[in-house]
């Protein structure tokens, strides 16, 4: 446990060394948050039917998929691909902590940065547009519930993704393509109650759900009560399934690995 | 000059080629962001007919000349964001005893595969929208549909050369600046008007994107609250132009090297 507490420690003192960098990583959620507000804003303002979601609404929504986006940054999965690239991954192997522990200690370590500059940019956002809408009670546990599950899930999906740099060369590609995938299914452009029937069933159903509709969701009030238990429920199940997948994963990728010189 | 020029790119892309795996993992990952930006937008078109007198397919045009302009900034000109770099390490020094201009070996000093599948794309894109918009075609206006995308893509690539040659100031190892202003496209990709004052000031005057698709395709289309701002844009692309090449040779004069 001493361990994985140190790796925590050094990923704060890294993110806060390189804090440039680190702000800067959250330039490109940033802007995508701001085009979004635009572009609802007016599509709500112009939009008659009732059915939709209000401006109120949306602001929260998207305020959650903005959280989405930056907690669990660029930082942790560019370290874990170069590592792996240039061989840097033996030393990783040879410490006595179990890997893919290790790089959730590191995540968990810099997670509080993030949540800092999101409460900050929550903030910024409530004082021009004004308040979003807040659920009482029993939803309001489950959406923090929620947001804390955000966390192991979006690490997956990310460690996931981080563990195809055993077979290519190019991250730069499998994150831009984790991107768009993450940004479609998990509600974070659109809601999914905007896409097409059987889209928006295959995204509530798959992983990325739990990255920005089911916390949204909840926040505005769309989903509550049972339902909004059993979104979590779903949201937890692929937290749990992706955890030993990612496992069994890690036995193969391993073997793939060739270190070359010392 | 020119013929150099695409011979160092093509040297670069025959080692890219190498790693062939690669290749199609960037290629994938291209056309899947501009599926997901379809995707999008029509989930968002299905609800609404026009944003702010914007229809569906001339957003798609937006986001194609976007995609464009930031594909020919990738495949012909990626090595502009390796400048930082090669200052922090003093590795223009090489640049600087070749008998060639010095800002063409450093853009051309690597290749984007990414801004190939870009370009295709996004010329889909742009060439399935204009098919569905109502434009009224003339010679003139033909002239200008292609002038104005050539000026959109020079002002992109302009400003991507001018914000990494702050690298010569700040000479940290990575173009900072230089991402977080590219990052800014991220807005410009959507018509101008939906922005509050000072985003619009900021596309318009300070980083000005609009002029890569909100003004160009304006004018083409004869949409937005003043279209013919549109024709502005070989002046802005002029200018950046020459903003761009002032910026690298005045910092030029200030590179001193890494020593040893």
């Amino acid at each position: 446990m001493r361990g994985y507490r140190a790796l925590a420690r050094i990923s704060a003192k890294n993110a806060l060394t390189y804090r440039l960098e680190f702000a800067f990583a959250l330039f490109g959620v940033l802007f995508q948050f701001v085009a979004l507000l635009a572009v609802w804003r007016v599509l709500l303002a112009d939009s008659t039917t009732g059915t939709g979601f209000t401006w109120p609404q949306m602001r929260g929504y998207l305020l959650v998929a903005f959280a989405s986006g930056a907690v669990v940054g660029l930082f942790a999965d560019f370290r874990m691909s170069f590592r792996i690239r240039s061989g840097l991954v033996a030393l990783d192997l040879i410490k006595p902590v179990r890997y893919q522990e290790a790089r959730f200690a590191e995540v968990l370590g810099g997670v509080w940065i993030e949540v800092l500059v999101v409460l900050l940019v929550g903030g910024v956002t409530v004082l021009v547009a004004g308040a979003p809408t807040w659920p009482g009670g029993a939803e309001l546990a489950l959406f923090t519930a929620s947001m804390v599950l955000l966390i192991p899930l979006k690490f997956l999906v990310v460690y996931l993704c981080g563990l195809a740099s055993f077979w290519t060369q190019n991250y730069v590609g499998v994150q831009w393509a984790r991107i768009a995938i993450v940004n479609l299914f998990s509600g974070a452009l659109v809601p999914l109650a905007y896409l097409p029937g059987w889209l928006a069933s295959v995204a509530a159903w798959s992983p990325f759900a739990g990255m920005t509709s089911t916390p949204g969701l909840i926040l505005i009030g769309r989903a509550t009560g049972a339902q909004a238990a059993f979104l979590v429920a779903v949201q937890l199940g692929w937290v749990v399934v992706l955890w030993f997948g990612a496992k069994l994963l890690w036995r193969t990728a391993v073997r793939q690995l060739t270190v070359n010189g010392g | 000059m020119v013929r150099l020029y695409f011979r160092f790119l093509g040297l670069h892309l025959r080692a890219l080629l190498e790693y062939q795996s690669d290749f199609w993992v960037m290629a994938a990952a291209t056309v899947l962001i501009q599926v997901v930006n379809l995707v999008f937008l029509s989930a968002v078109f299905a609800r609404i007919p026009t944003l702010r007198g914007w229809s569906f397919w001339a957003v798609v045009a937006m986001f194609a000349l976007m995609a464009i302009a930031e594909g020919v900034g990738s495949f012909f000109f990626e090595g502009t964001w390796r400048l930082s770099e090669s200052i922090n390490q003093g590795s223009l020094d090489y640049a600087l005893v070749r008998p060639y201009p010095v800002v063409l070996q450093v853009t051309s000093a690597e290749i984007g595969i990414n801004g190939l599948t870009n370009i295709i794309t996004g010329g889909a894109m742009l060439a399935t929208a204009l098919a569905h918009l109502d434009v009224r075609w003339s010679v003139g206006l033909v002239l200008l549909a292609v002038v104005l995308p050539v000026c959109a893509v020079m002002i992109k690539v302009s400003v991507n050369l001018a914000t990494n040659s702050i690298s010569f100031w700040l000479a940290g190892p990575s173009p900072l600046f230089a991402m977080a202003v590219h990052q800014v496209g991220e807005l410009a990709r959507y018509p101008l008007s939906i922005f509050p004052t000072a985003l619009k000031a900021t596309l318009g005057l300070v980083v000005p994107f609009a002029f890569i698709t909100t003004f160009p395709l304006g004018f083409l289309l004869g949409t937005g609250s003043s279209p013919w701002l549109g024709l502005l844009t070989p002046l802005v692309a002029a200018y950046c132009v020459a903003l761009a090449l002032v910026a690298f040779s005045r910092g030029l004069r200030r590179y001193e090297s890494a020593g040893n």
